[in-house]
């Protein structure tokens, strides 16, 4: 799983934006449990992800984040229709990233649950993955 | 001193220790001055514990001496001390909304031991994006909905039945109402009850006793629910006889159906040896005391077979109606089978009986002793795997063991009995009138299973029973008996507070573009003013998801607490460099 960073203020920083029903608690579930990533993670947590525009997550890549993880809470969505209406959006925010040379990559939709500890952490790693090698 | 103006936003910014827990990695002082640099926070304050008494006096003296009107704590998860916080804003007078909590223990410290730089950076550009945040929260209002002191219960089986006699308890008026032509539901079909061996039928009598004597509850029977308005606090149901029902929360306690085998499943439905679980009950409870007689046939061996219709897998089970499998486990059904094995044994102690199961799941409390018993009874147990299922030939079930290293077993069965799983019973017209939230194991959802047990998403609505998953009879009634005292809560004043975080519009902006119409799924939280042509939020319907909020061009709608300039705001923080 993750690995600790040595200090490195330059590195590439990776939004995660949580549900409060679901994800942000799953976040804290790996903090209970004590599972180890890199600081430069930074947790948003909103009611549903669902009321971003699209122009929101390429203001977040222009203004410096280099890859952004949405935390879904997928079918145990509380509100009725939201992920749908948010799988659609993320797709047009895609659309929108390739006409602008943005590699789809840095911006991941997924599902994570109250208790998804390795899911949380393995999507950390992907998305670290995937940052480094656009610094690169 | 601060050159702020008065009017302007003066946050008071406190970093907790938490005892070591988040000072031992990051450098809580070095956080209060890096935020204290900040032009708008002129109290920026370390302490040990914030959540202590001495730290919450800190705030509200802070905020009594006139310094600070809005107040950011990193600390723990807000989950924990939010509710706290907001009730020290309260003592101070302060509007408990204008306070932000961020999270840098779970999310900072325990997660980063190894950086302590590192974790202190982030420490200090989520605290920073904390005060952007709170500079642009408005003074909430909690939302007020009256309350109708009347609960619906729809539904009169056990669950509804208990629901219905907690909240009579707590002096609320309760109307019951039941589909079928009688109160009970499937109390009826079972014999004696596990653990305690009590007789359903008498414990049904006993139920229904009580719910005639009380002079506050309605019972209302054959009749359903047609049609569905209002919110919380204030509900209208129109029943199938057309009268109508106001309330102010309603329990759903619908109850579950049967799973019947699929066409052929164990040769169920052609065989006249293979029959159910429910069935083999019903039998039993007929033919109190006496052996075991199946088709007229005197029945000497009886062979079970574990998870038919629950815990199905895609390519090898017949999918349901839906087109899905029921990938789930129906939970009760192992402890009710070895149940009746039992009950079986202590009747006939020579019948020969073999359970086949995949997993033996007796998971609450006295149920390993049902399953201790049924060893202790001589009962045979065969182990077999998802794909390799139990065969039923002519007069003997054959099962590859995995007990005994994968043997092929040949049992002899008069009978077979098909331990057979439940699931949500026919309540898709309910679904679709009240727009309730359904997992994806088609039962009712609950809001979440920790923080808001037995509640619904929507507002108002509470589960009790087997209509939200499969229970046994004693966590029905813990649930129905959650969800009365919720509702009696809920109740107990004279309006409702609801969260403010709710849409909201600005109609100086709005275009009547009418493009966040079709992004509400909620009947009449969100509506086109036919006189203004702007877009209208009804407060006390809204749920507060935001999908209206990303279609609005014009940014005329908002998301109260949530908006998106806070959020814009908390994203440039984040990403603002701070000095090693």
């Amino acid at each position: 799983m993750s690995t600790v960073e040595s200090p490195d203020t330059n590195a590439p920083k990776i939004l995660i934006i949580t549900t409060i029903a679901s994800s942000y608690t799953g976040a804290n579930t790996v903090g209970q449990a004590r599972a180890q990533y890199a600081p430069n993670t930074y947790i948003m947590r909103v009611p549903d992800p669902v009321m971003f525009p699209e122009d929101f997550y390429l203001r977040c890549f222009e203004k410096g984040f280099s890859g952004i993880i949405i935390m879904s809470s997928g079918s145990d969505c509380p509100y009725e229709g939201a992920y749908g209406r948010l799988s659609a959006r993320v797709g047009r925010v895609y659309l929108t990233m390739r006409e602008k040379g943005i590699p789809t990559n840095r911006l991941k939709l997924t599902t994570v649950c109250t208790v998804c500890k390795h899911a949380f952490l393995k999507e950390i790693d992907d998305m670290q993955k995937v940052v480094r090698e656009q610094a690169a | 001193m601060s050159n702020l103006e008065p009017n302007e936003p003066h946050v008071g910014v406190y970093i907790c220790h938490c005892g070591g827990n988040i000072s031992d990695v990051i450098d809580v002082k070095r956080v209060a001055t890096e935020l204290g640099l900040h032009p708008n926070v002129v109290i920026s304050r370390e302490f040990p514990f914030m959540c202590s008494d001495a730290g919450q006096k800190l705030v509200i003296e802070d905020i009594r001496s006139g310094k600070i009107n809005r107040v950011v704590i990193a600390a723990c998860s807000p989950m924990l001390h939010e509710l706290t916080f907001r009730k020290t804003l309260q003592r101070a007078a302060l509007n408990p909304f204008l306070y932000e909590h961020v999270n840098i223990r779970e999310q900072a410290s325990w997660v980063h031991k190894g950086d302590h730089e590192g974790a202190t950076q982030k420490a200090i550009r989520l605290a920073r994006a904390g005060v952007e945040k709170i500079l642009l929260q408005d003074e909430l209002e909690e939302i007020q909905a009256k309350a109708t002191k009347h609960v619906l219960v729809i539904g009169g089986g056990p669950a509804g039945l208990k629901a219905a006699l907690n909240m009579a308890a707590r002096n609320l008026r309760v109307t019951l109402v039941e589909k079928s032509s009688r109160l009970g539901g499937h109390l009826h079909e079972l014999d004696t009850l596990y653990p305690s061996g009590e007789s359903a039928s008498a414990l049904l009598a006993k139920l229904l006793a009580q719910v005639n004597e009380s002079p506050l509850i309605t019972v209302v029977v054959g009749t359903t629910v047609t049609a569905w308005d209002g919110f919380v606090g204030n509900f209208t149901a129109t029943l199938s006889s057309g009268a109508t029902v106001n309330a102010g929360a309603v329990i759903m306690a619908t109850g579950y159906d049967h799973v019947i085998p699929a066409g052929g499943e164990y040769n169920y439905g052609g065989d006249p040896r293979v029959t159910t679980l429910p069935k083999l009950i019903e039998h039993l409870k007929t033919s109190a005391g006496k052996p075991l007689v199946w088709n007229g046939v005197p029945v000497k061996s009886v062979a079970f077979i574990h998870c038919v219709g629950s815990r199905q897998t895609e390519g090898v089970h017949a999918p349901q109606a839906d087109g899905k499998v029921n990938d789930y486990c129906s939970r009760v059904c192992c402890t009710a089978a070895l149940h009746s094995i039992n009950v079986l044994k202590a009747r006939q102690p020579d019948l020969d009986i073999y359970d086949l199961y995949r997993d033996i799941r007796t998971y609450g409390r006295g149920h390993e002793a049902i399953y201790e018993q049924a060893s202790k009874n001589g009962v045979l147990f065969f182990r077999f795997t998802e794909d390799a299922q139990p065969e039923i030939r002519e007069h003997t079930v054959v099962v590859k063991d995995i007990l005994t290293w994968g043997e092929e077993v040949e049992i002899p069965a008069d009978l077979v009995v098909l331990v057979t799983g439940i699931k949500q019973g026919a309540v898709g017209e309910l679904i679709d009138m009240m727009k309730l939230p359904v997992s994806s194991d088609r039962f009712l959802q609950e809001a979440h299973p920790k923080l808001r047990p037995v509640e619904v998403a929507n507002n108002g609505f509470f589960l009790a029973g087997n209509c939200q998953a499969p229970m046994d009879l004693v966590e029905s009634s813990a649930a129905a008996g959650a969800a009365a005292s919720k509702i009696a809560a809920l109740l107990s004043k004279d309006y409702i507070p609801l969260d403010p975080y709710v849409a909201r519009i600005d109609s100086e902006k709005c275009t009547g573009c009418e493009a966040c119409i079709p992004e509400c799924s909620y009947t009449g939280a969100l509506f086109m003013n036919e006189g203004t042509k702007k877009a209208e939020v009804n407060a006390a319907l809204c749920k507060g998801c935001g999908a209206c909020v990303a279609v609005c061009a014009p940014r005329a709608l908002d998301l109260a607490g949530w908006s998106i300039a806070q959020m814009e705001a908390m994203v440039d923080a984040m990403v603002t460099e701070v000095p090693a």
